[in-house]
C-alpha cells in the first residue's frame, strides 16, 4: 500500500510547521509551500497525492493555484482551506475540480480525515487506471511499448 | 421645544391663499360699485333734467295758452261789446270751456277802471290805476302775476293782456285758479320723494310743496338755489329740515319763477345703496369663505408636509441604520476572517501541545501530579475557548456574508411547518407548545430558503429560551402566525409568553454583539443577522415586547411576483 503524501500550502509559516509536525506525529508524510508558485514547484519534483490549499493568499491565490494544479497535475487531489467568508470561493473551487473543502479553524483530525478520503479516492482512480492499462496490455503488447515510451503519469 | 419650523411656511401659504383671491375679488367689487354709482348718478341726473325740462315746457305752455286765450278774445271782440255784462258772461262761459283754470274775467279801460267783470266776486268799479300789474301791462302789453292774495284773500294769479284799437287802449284780465295750477305743477312724481314746486324770485311758494311748504309762504332754502341762471342746474343740497336732496332747477316766466324738482338723495340713489349693501355682504361672506378655505387647505398642506418630512426622516434613519449595519457587517467580516488565521494556528499549536503531552505521559516522562492535571485542564480550556472564538467568527461571517443568495419562491404554508418541526423536539422537552396559525391563502415569498430558515429558527430558539426563563419546564407557549397583508406583503409573527424584553434593551435588540445571555451562551449576532437577511429580502422586521408578558417579532416580506 502506497503511503499518503500531503502538500500544505498556506502563507502562514507557523501553521505550516506546526501542522507538519502534527502530521508527522500521526505518521503522515507532509511537505509545505508558502505560496502557490512554491506549491507548483514542489509538485513538479515530488509525487504528491493530496494538496491542502489555502484560498486566501497573497500573490497567486488558492483558486488560481487550483486551476494551475488541475491543468498540470490532474490526478492530484486538492482540498481547499477557507475562512467562512469565502465559502462561495470554496464552492467555486469545488466546481473547478477541488475534491473537498475545510473551514478555518480546522482541527487536525478533521484535516487528516478529509485528506485520507481524498487519498483513497486517488487510490481508487489509480487502481482503475492500472486495470485499464492492464486490459490494454492484454490486447496489444505494442500499445504497452508505446505507453512505456511516454513519461510516467 | 424649538419653534415650529412650519409656522413661517404656514403663514406664507395662508397669506397667498387669502390675498390672491381676495384682492381681485375686492377690486372687482369696488370697480363694479364705482361704475354702477357713476352710471346711476348720470342716469338719475339726466332723468331729473328731463323731468324739469318737460315740466317747464308744460307750465310755460299752460301760461301761454291762457294768454293766447285772452288775446283771442281781444281780437275777436270789441271793447264796447265786452263791457256789456251779458256779452262778457257768454265770452267767459266759452273761456271756461277752454280751461277750467279761469276763475273770472274782467275788462279795464286805460285808466285802470274795472269796467266789466264776470266771476264770483263783485269787483267792477274798482280803480286799479295804481296796481303794479296794471302798470306792467300798460308797459309790456301783457302781464302774468305772481301768486298773491289780492282783495279776495284767496291765492291766485292773474294774466292780463292789453289791446289798442279805435276806442283806445283797454285791457282784459283773467284770474287763474291757483289750485288747478297748483295741481298741474305738483303732479310730478319721481320715486317716493320726488316733487316739483314753483317759487317766485323772492322765494315765495307759488305752488304747494308735497313734503311741506305752503302756498304763499317763504321757502327758507331759497338762498341755496342761487341767482337766476340759464338752462337747468342740478345740485345736491341739504334743506332746512336736514334732509339731503338732489335738486334740478330752471327759471321760467322771464326769470320770475323758479321751477324746482327735487328728490331725496337716499331715495334717488336707493338702488345704489341696495347694491352697496349687497356688495358689502358678498365681500364679507366671500372673505370669510376664502379665509376658511385657505385655513383648511393650508392646514391640510402643512400636515401633509409634516407627515412627509417625518416619513423622510424615518426613512433616512432607517437607511442610516441599514447602512451602519452593513458597514459593521463588512468590518466584522473582515476582522473575523483575519482572526480565523491566528485561530487556525492556535488550534494547531494546541493539538501539537496536547499530542506531545500525551506522548510524554505515555513514555512516563511526566509523573501524574496536581500541576499536570492543572496543565491538562488549562490546555482543554484553550481548545474550548478557541472553539468559542470560532463560533463567534462564524456567526460574524454569516452576518456579513456576501454573494448572491440562492433565491426561489418559498411557500410559507409548507415552509413554516418544516421549520417548526426542526425545533419542535427541543420545545417539547421543555414543555413548550408551539401553535401554528397559518392563513389558507398566503402568497409565496421570494428569497433564499436557508436564510429564511435561519431567521425563523433563530426567532423560535429565542422564544424557547425566553419561555424557559419565565416558566421553567411547563407553561411556555409559542405562536407562529402567517398571513397576507395589504399591498402585496406577507407577515410572519413569532410570539411567546416568555420573560419579555425591557424597553431599554428593545432599542438595541438588532444591534450586532448585543446580548443579554450569559457570557459564552450567545454571540449577540443572531438577531442582527436575521435583520440583515430580512432587509436583503426587501422586508422589514420589528419587535414588540412587555416584560413578564411576552414578545412578538413581526416580519413583513414582499410577496413574490
Amino acid at each position: 500500500m502506497e503511503k499518503m503524501k500531503i502538500l500544505l500550502v498556506d502563507d502562514e509559516e507557523r501553521f505550516l510547521t506546526t501542522t507538519q509536525k502534527l502530521l508527522a506525529k500521526k505518521g503522515i508524510d507532509a511537505v509545505t509551500a508558502a505560496s502557490g508558485t512554491d506549491a507548483l514547484e514542489v509538485l513538479k519534483h515530488q509525487n504528491i497525492h493530496v494538496v491542502i490549499l489555502d484560498v486566501k493568499m497573497p500573490g497567486m491565490d488558492g483558486n488560481e493555484t487550483l486551476k494551475e494544479i488541475k491543468t498540470r497535475f490532474p490526478l492530484v487531489e486538492v482540498i481547499m482551506l477557507t475562512g467562512h467568508a469565502t465559502v462561495e470561493s470554496a464552492i467555486h473551487g469545488l466546481k473547478s475540480g477541488a475534491t473537498d473543502y475545510l473551514m478555518k479553524p480546522t482541527g487536525i483530525n478533521e484535516l487528516i480525515e478529509k485528506a485520507t478520503e481524498a487519498f483513497e479516492k486517488r487510490q481508487r482512480l489509480e487502481e482503475k487506471i492500472r486495470l485499464a492499462q492492464a486490459r490494454t496490455f492484454m490486447k496489444s503488447p505494442r500499445e504497452i511499448l508505446k505507453e512505456a515510451e511516454k513519461p510516467d503519469v | 421645544m424649538k419653534s415650529n419650523p412650519y409656522g413661517a411656511l404656514k403663514k406664507t401659504i395662508l397669506t397667498c391663499m387669502i390675498l390672491v383671491p381676495f384682492v381681485p375679488f375686492i377690486l372687482a367689487m369696488g370697480i363694479g360699485y364705482y361704475n354702477f354709482a357713476a352710471s346711476l348718478e348720470t342716469n338719475t341726473i339726466a332723468s331729473m333734467k328731463r323731468i324739469v325740462e318737460d315740466h317747464r315746457q308744460m307750465i310755460e305752455s299752460f301760461l301761454m295758452e291762457r294768454k293766447a286765450d285772452l288775446e283771442f278774445i281781444l281780437k275777436t271782440h270789441g271793447f264796447e261789446e265786452l263791457r256789456r255784462p251779458e256779452n262778457l258772461e257768454r265770452v267767459f262761459e266759452n273761456l271756461q270751456k277752454t280751461s277750467q283754470a279761469f276763475v273770472d274775467l274782467g275788462i279795464f279801460d286805460e285808466n285802470g277802471l274795472h269796467v266789466a267783470y264776470k266771476g264770483p266776486f263783485q269787483l267792477s268799479g274798482k280803480d286799479y290805476r295804481q296796481a303794479s300789474w296794471f302798470k306792467a301791462v300798460i308797459e309790456n302789453g301783457f302781464f302774468i302775476s305772481d301768486v298773491f292774495l289780492g282783495y279776495r284773500q284767496v291765492p291766485h294769479f292773474v294774466i292780463a293782456v292789453a289791446h289798442a284799437d279805435h276806442n283806445g287802449r283797454w285791457i282784459i284780465r283773467a284770474t287763474i285758479d291757483s289750485h288747478i295750477f297748483n295741481d298741474l305743477v305738483k303732479k310730478v312724481r319721481i320715486g317716493k320723494t320726488g316733487e316739483a314746486y314753483l317759487l317766485d324770485a323772492q322765494g315765495i311758494f307759488q305752488t304747494d310743496r308735497r313734503s311741506g311748504g305752503i302756498l304763499m309762504h317763504r321757502d327758507p332754502d331759497r338762498p341755496k338755489y342761487g341767482p337766476v341762471h340759464q338752462g337747468i342746474k342740478t345740485f345736491i343740497e341739504t334743506d332746512a329740515w336736514g334732509e339731503t336732496f338732489l335738486y334740478a332747477t330752471t327759471w321760467l316766466k322771464d326769470n320770475n319763477w323758479l321751477l324746482v324738482v327735487r328728490q331725496e338723495k337716499a331715495d334717488a340713489f336707493q338702488a345704489l345703496r341696495r347694491a352697496a349693501y349687497l356688495i358689502v355682504l358678498t365681500s364679507v361672506l366671500g372673505g370669510v369663505a376664502i379665509a376658511a378655505v385657505a385655513f383648511f387647505v393650508t392646514g391640510l398642506i402643512v400636515r401633509r408636509m409634516q407627515r412627509m418630512d417625518l416619513e423622510k426622516n424615518q426613512l433616512g434613519e432607517q437607511l442610516i441604520r441599514a447602512g451602519r449595519l452593513a458597514e459593521i457587517g463588512e468590518m466584522a467580516a473582515g476582522f473575523a476572517h483575519e482572526i480565523n488565521n491566528p485561530l487556525q494556528i492556535i488550534k494547531s499549536e494546541h493539538a501539537l501541545v496536547e499530542m506531545i503531552l500525551a506522548d510524554l505521559k505515555a513514555m512516563g516522562q511526566l509523573k501524574p501530579s496536581d500541576d499536570l492535571t492543572d496543565l491538562e485542564d488549562s490546555i482543554d480550556q484553550i481548545k474550548l475557548q478557541v472553539d468559542r472564538c470560532a463560533d463567534i467568527t462564524q456567526a460574524i461571517l454569516q452576518f456579513g456574508r456576501k454573494g448572491e443568495p440562492v433565491s426561489q419562491n418559498i411557500d410559507l404554508r409548507t415552509f413554516i411547518p418544516d421549520v417548526v418541526g426542526m425545533v419542535a423536539k427541543k420545545a417539547s422537552v421543555h414543555g413548550i407548545g408551539i401553535e401554528q396559525q397559518l392563513a389558507v391563502e398566503i402568497p409565496p415569498v421570494h428569497g433564499d430558503s436557508r436564510h429564511l430558515q435561519q431567521v425563523l429558527v433563530n426567532l423560535l430558539n429565542n422564544a424557547i429560551d425566553a419561555t424557559i426563563a419565565r416558566h421553567g419546564a411547563s407553561g411556555g407557549e409559542i405562536w407562529i402566525e402567517s398571513g397576507p397583508l395589504e399591498n402585496g406583503h406577507v407577515a410572519i409573527k413569532v410570539s411567546d409568553n416568555g420573560s419579555g424584553i425591557s424597553a431599554e434593551n428593545l432599542e438595541k435588540i438588532f444591534t450586532p454583539f448585543f446580548t443579554t445571555k450569559p457570557v459564552g451562551k450567545g454571540t449577540g449576532l443572531g438577531l442582527s443577522v436575521c435583520y440583515g437577511i430580512i432587509d436583503k429580502m426587501g422586508g422589514n422586521m420589528s419587535v414588540a415586547s412587555q416584560e413578564n408578558v411576552g414578545t412578538t417579532f413581526t416580519i413583513r416580506l414582499p410577496s413574490a411576483g
